[in-house]
Formats: C-alpha cells, sequence, structure tokens
C-alpha cells in the first residue's frame, strides 16, 4: 500500500457503502446524475452495490482514507486531480445546485443524514493508519515470537531501564509522531557514546517505551538536542563514576499544557509527564546511545533520578524571572534546561523570617556539596521553595542578589581548604601563599536557582552538580519546537 | 535453554534428527536462536560402543559451538 | 500474525533485533561445564562419552539431570547451573 495519495478522476466522485440506508436511498439519484453526465462511485463494502453504476471497489479504503471521508455518501467534485467542493448525506437542494441537475431523487425525503465511513470506524482506524503511513516509519521491524509474553519480550532484548515498558507497535509509534511537525525522519541530534545520529522517529519510539502522550514529544525531543551539545557533554556525564545524570526542567506555558506537576512532591513520582519525559531521555541515551550502566556509564552509585528526572518550575509564584530566562531565554517561551545533577537533598530551615539568616542556613548546607574542602570544580542547582522564596519575595531580593550572598557566604580561607587541612586528606593543592585567599565555593551564576515545590514546607532542596566547563559539563536552555 | 543462555552462559543443544522441528522450533518461538547440534535418529537402538562413537563424533561439534573462533 | 506482535527497534540498530546468543568460550581447559541430561534411559551412555572428552581437554564437568524430562529446567536447577558453570551442554533429547 503507498502512502502516496491515490488520485481520483476528474468530474463528479462518490463514495458509498451498502450497509448504510441513505446510501441505499440515493442509489437511484447516482443513477440520473450517471446519466446526465457521469459520476464514479467507489464502495466500501460490497464492490456490487450500487447495481448498474459500475461501482469501484475502495474495500482496501485505501482512496477513502487518503481522500479523509467521513462520512457517506459523499460527494466531491475533482477538477485538475484536485478536490473543488465536497458535500456530505443526502438534501435534495443541495445535490441539484452541486451538480446542477434538477428533478433529483423525486420519490425521496428532502433530506436525510448519511452514515459513518468505514475509513473511520474506530475499529479499523489504527490497522489502516499502520498500512496506509506506516510506510514512514524507518526503524527496523522485531517480531515477538509467537510464544513470547509481550512484555517480557521487551526485558529480553534489554530495552528496558529495569521496569515494563511499553510494546511500541507501528500504531502508537504512528500516534506519537501526530505530537509534531518535524518529519520523523529529520536527525535531531548525534547521540553519544556510540555517536548514532537519532531521528525523531527514533526518539518517538523511546517516548512510547516511556509512557509519553504525543504531546510529550516535543518536550522529549528538545531535551534530546540539548544533552547532545558539546556544552552538556553526555558522553562526560555518562562515563563519570560520579552519580549524575541529565535533569530537565521546564519553563514556559507548555507545563500548564501537558499538566506537568511543579507543586506538590515534584521531585518525586506520580505525574505522568514529569514521569514519561525524563524516563523517555535515559531511554534515547540507553537504547540509542548505547549508554548502559556497567559498560560506559561507570557510576558508582547513580541515583534513582536516572530512571528519569524532569519537573516544571513554579513560574506563577515564583519571586523572579523563570530560570530559562535567566540563562537568557526570551520570555514566554517554551523550553527545556538541561542539568547534569544528582539525587537532591533537603534544607530544613523553619525560624528564618529574613533573608539573611535564611541565605546563612542554605550556604551552611551547600558548603558541604561533594566535600566541604571542594570548591569551584563543580556545578550546583538549589531548588527553592515556596515558603522560602516568599521570604526572598517580601523582602525584594533578586535572584542575582540571592546567588551573590550565597557565594559570598560559601566562601573559604585557603588554609581550610587545604589538603590535610581538618586531618582531611582531602581538599585542593594550594600552595602557601593562598592561605589566606578567599575562594568561593561555586562559580558566577551558581547555584541555579529554581522555584518549585509544595506550597507548605519551609525547606528548600540542593541537587548537586557534575564539573562544570569545558572538561565538565554546563547547563543548557533549548527551546521546544512543535 | 533459552533462559540459561538468557543469564549469559554459552549454551549447546543436542538432539537426534527427530527434533529438528521441535525443540528447535520452540526456542525459535521465543526468539532465541540457539546452537544446536544434531545426531542421527533412532538412538536408543544402538549397541553401547556404537553410543560412544556417535558421542565422540558430537564431541567436535559440542566443541565447536561452546568455543568461539 | 496480530498486529501487536510487530514493534519498531527503538534501539541504533547496531545489534542483533533478537535475544542474542551469550558469548562463546574462548577455550574449554580451566572451565566449569554443566552437562544437562535431558534424554531417556541409555542417554548417560552418550553423555559419559562427552563427559570425558570434555575432561580430557581440561575442563571440570558438572552433572545435571532435569526432574522430569517433559517440562522445562525449574528455576531453582537453572540458577545452580548458571551459578556453578561457565557453559553448558543439553543432550540428548531423542
Amino acid at each position: 500500500m503507498s502512502r502516496e495519495r491515490p488520485p481520483l478522476p476528474d468530474g463528479l466522485v462518490a463514495f458509498v457503502k451498502r450497509d448504510c440506508p441513505t446510501c441505499e436511498l440515493v442509489a437511484p439519484v447516482l443513477a440520473q446524475v450517471a446519466a446526465q453526465q457521469g459520476v464514479t462511485v467507489y464502495t466500501q463494502d460490497d464492490p456490487a452495490f450500487p447495481a448498474g453504476l459500475s461501482p469501484e471497489d475502495d474495500t482496501s479504503l485505501e482512496r477513502s482514507w487518503h481522500w479523509e471521508i467521513e462520512s457517506v455518501p459523499t460527494l466531491l467534485r475533482v477538477r485538475q486531480g484536485a478536490e473543488t467542493a465536497r458535500l456530505e448525506g443526502w438534501q435534495r437542494q443541495e445535490w441539484e445546485a452541486f451538480t446542477g441537475a434538477s428533478g433529483l431523487g423525486p420519490d425521496l425525503p428532502d433530506w436525510r443524514p448519511g452514515c459513518g465511513s468505514l475509513s473511520v470506524d474506530p475499529s479499523l482506524e489504527a490497522a489502516l493508519r499502520v498500512r496506509f503511513s506506516g510506510s514512514k516509519l524507518h526503524a527496523r521491524r522485531v517480531e515477538v515470537a509467537s510464544l513470547e509474553d509481550e512484555m517480557e519480550a521487551l526485558f529480553a532484548r534489554g530495552w528496558t531501564d529495569g521496569l515494563p515498558v511499553v510494546p511500541p507497535t507501528e500504531s502508537r509509534v504512528l500516534s506519537m509522531l501526530e505530537g509534531t511537525t518535524r518529519d520523523p525522519q529529520e536527525v535531531v541530534a548525534v547521540v553519544a557514546p556510540d555517536l548514532v545520529p537519532c531521528t525523531v522517529e527514533k526518539v518517538a519510539i523511546n517516548a512510547v517505551l516511556a509512557g509519553c502522550k504525543p504531546e510529550y514529544l516535543p518536550v522529549v525531543l528538545a531535551a534530546v538536542e540539548a544533552v547532545c551539545t558539546d556544552a552538556f557533554n553526555i558522553h562526560g556525564v555518562l562515563a563519570t563514576t560520579m552519580g549524575v545524570g541529565p535533569i530537565i526542567v521546564v519553563n514556559g506555558p507548555i507545563r500548564r499544557a501537558l499538566g506537568m506537576n511543579s507543586g506538590i512532591n515534584v521531585l518525586g513520582q506520580g505525574n505522568r509527564a514529569n514521569a514519561s519525559i525524563g524516563r523517555a531521555l535515559q531511554l534515547v541515551i540507553r537504547n540509542v546511545g548505547g549508554g548502559r550502566p556497567g559498560e560506559v556509564d561507570r557510576a558508582t552509585y547513580g541515583n534513582p533520578g536516572k530512571l528519569g528526572f524532569c519537573f516544571a518550575e513554579d513560574e506563577e509564584a515564583s519571586p523572579w524571572e523563570p530560570l530559562s530566562v535567566s540563562l537568557g531565554a526570551a520570555p514566554g517561551t517554551n523550553t527545556v534546561t538541561v542539568f547534569a545533577g544528582e539525587g537532591p537533598r533537603n534544607i530544613l530551615d523553619q525560624l528564618a523570617r529574613e533573608p539573611e539568616p535564611l541565605c546563612r542556613s542554605m550556604a551552611a548546607c551547600l558548603g558541604s556539596v561533594h566535600h566541604p574542602k571542594i570548591v569551584m570544580g563543580m556545578d550546583c542547582m538549589l531548588v527553592v521553595g515556596p515558603e522560602h522564596a516568599r521570604i526572598f519575595r517580601e523582602a525584594g531580593w533578586s535572584r542575582q542578589q540571592v546567588i551573590e550572598r550565597i557565594r559570598e557566604l560559601t566562601a573559604r580561607r585557603g588554609a581550610e581548604l587545604m589538603r590535610g587541612a581538618d586531618e582531611m586528606a582531602e581538599g585542593l593543592p594550594l600552595p602557601e601563599e593562598a592561605r589566606d585567599a578567599m575562594l568561593p565555593k561555586f562559580r558566577e551564576g551558581i547555584p541555579l536557582l529554581v522555584h518549585a515545590g509544595g506550597g507548605a514546607g519551609l525547606f528548600s532542596a540542593i541537587i548537586g552538580g557534575w564539573l562544570t566547563g569545558a572538561e565538565g559539563s554546563l547547563p543548557v536552555v533549548q527551546e521546544i519546537a512543535a | 535453554m533459552v533462559e540459561i543462555e538468557d543469564r549469559g552462559l554459552p549454551t549447546v543443544y543436542v538432539a537426534t534428527t527427530e527434533f529438528i522441528d521441535g525443540g528447535v522450533a520452540q526456542a525459535k518461538a521465543l526468539g532465541a536462536n540457539p546452537a544446536a547440534i544434531f545426531v542421527h535418529h533412532p538412538i536408543q537402538d544402538r549397541t553401547d560402543e556404537e553410543m560412544r562413537e556417535i558421542a565422540r563424533d558430537a564431541l567436535s561439534q559440542v566443541l565447536t559451538n561452546l568455543v568461539s573462533d | 500474525m496480530s498486529e501487536s506482535r510487530i514493534l519498531l527497534d527503538p534501539t541504533s540498530e547496531r545489534q542483533p533485533g533478537n535475544r542474542p546468543r551469550a558469548p562463546r568460550l574462548a577455550t574449554v581447559s580451566g572451565k566449569t561445564i554443566g552437562l544437562l541430561d535431558i534424554s531417556k534411559p541409555r542417554g548417560d551412555i552418550f553423555l559419559d562419552t562427552l563427559e570425558a572428552g570434555l575432561t580430557e581437554r581440561g575442563a571440570t564437568v558438572v552433572r545435571y539431570r532435569k526432574p522430569t524430562f517433559a517440562k522445562p529446567a525449574p528455576v531453582d536447577l537453572r540458577h545452580e547451573i548458571a551459578t556453578q558453570c561457565d557453559a553448558v551442554v543439553e543432550a540428548l533429547a531423542d
């Protein structure tokens, strides 16, 4: 079956089916029209109907499908291969105006509605879509063997992250591809470590595995593009013994459209969009890129977020501009920001009511990220909870002010950071001259502040990052394209 | 058999030619493609010495299928 | 064949699509080879000969038997074999 639309002859064209009282009703009208000016009739079920009109056989529904016939009878006018007008059902005045004839169906009622076209019958729709659109899918077909359990088959082939995945049938993948306007064969990114060119179609297949809805696909595509940039360095993030993985923060109106969570339990389970978008990205890395634990992925511990880690920023109640805008994106755009991070840990401060004491608590907790004596090398994200954010909002502290105060408070004297200081072997190899220098824990702009969390709870969350800069990973913002 | 191969152990299946359709087909129905060698059917009516001879022949094929080139 | 039994490959397609065979051994010498008896009576002569041949080539052979001929090996037996051996020969189905 071709995905090309089969042509229709010029002139009047009708689509009917025998199993339709209105089509039976208008059969004599079609005979009248045929006698006067000719009409080509396509039949969806019984090729012998209507008798005497030499109907064309469209029992495969190929023409009905490609010409989007929704009800029968449908009458089309075709000029130079293109449809110029159509009408549906039976209504004498309409048919007479359409055909230019008069006295049509004198014994018929004035009007009668049509029936559903077989090509839109819900029980046939999935199979028809695969039959007529399936050739736009280029991925290798893998047949589940006759005795195999469908779900076990996916585990056996190594396509899962240890949890069951949704079997990626042609029908499901075609549905998923409806979520984007991009061509299925467009190459989205070259995915490390195997450096595989990854198409929109391959991302869609993994999005099906992950349990995404079609409308989530553009977010997954943007995340794949973002992590495959040199700046983010997914190969490094994957190959490190540190337990980091890509974390996706979504900004823009798309958060609401997809029903994403930015509130209670935002970093946990339960929201389909959050969970499946994060998971789809990890499955692409695994299945397309070839990045698997024990192979290129050598993480000592990993973290539970490597099953998938994606959440939406709560922009509406935030004291500040969205994270994406702070990193250079235009306000109001839909974006993903990807950050190489580990699992979250809590900052508890239930007593501060002013920004300064709150910053001091945050700094005290942030200082120990990875190790208190390791500074400047790694990035960090701070998820500021709404009850903490309110303190900053009421005092009028900007994002920049909060970050700068935290950087000041997390700076340490070289003497404290030297290897061996405090009888801890770890630390920085500093020369004696650096003993009194104040060294900041984080580079400028870090920690990245994101506003999210449940409305009750005087907490914020630290998400430690990985090596920053050209040798490590940098946060990347990518616009979400439809 | 398929389950043991799935756990990472190379497996070789020895059957009489009667089983070409049976056992291997069952494995194929599970999506696997096992290493299998066949000895001529029937085997039950052979003398002990004939059995040993057949087994020595089979051994070389077993080794070929257990060991990579 | 039902439409739902055909799946699209989510991988880079650089490996075969179905259950891959486990990698073969480099040699049988020094390895533990399990011999799983799936035969009718007198199959042990066949297996004894295989055992002798493998032992001659430096392998350690461990013998196992399925409790019933017809049904697949139970989970415990498969686990025992998988943890004790480097490779398995199942013989002789006749």
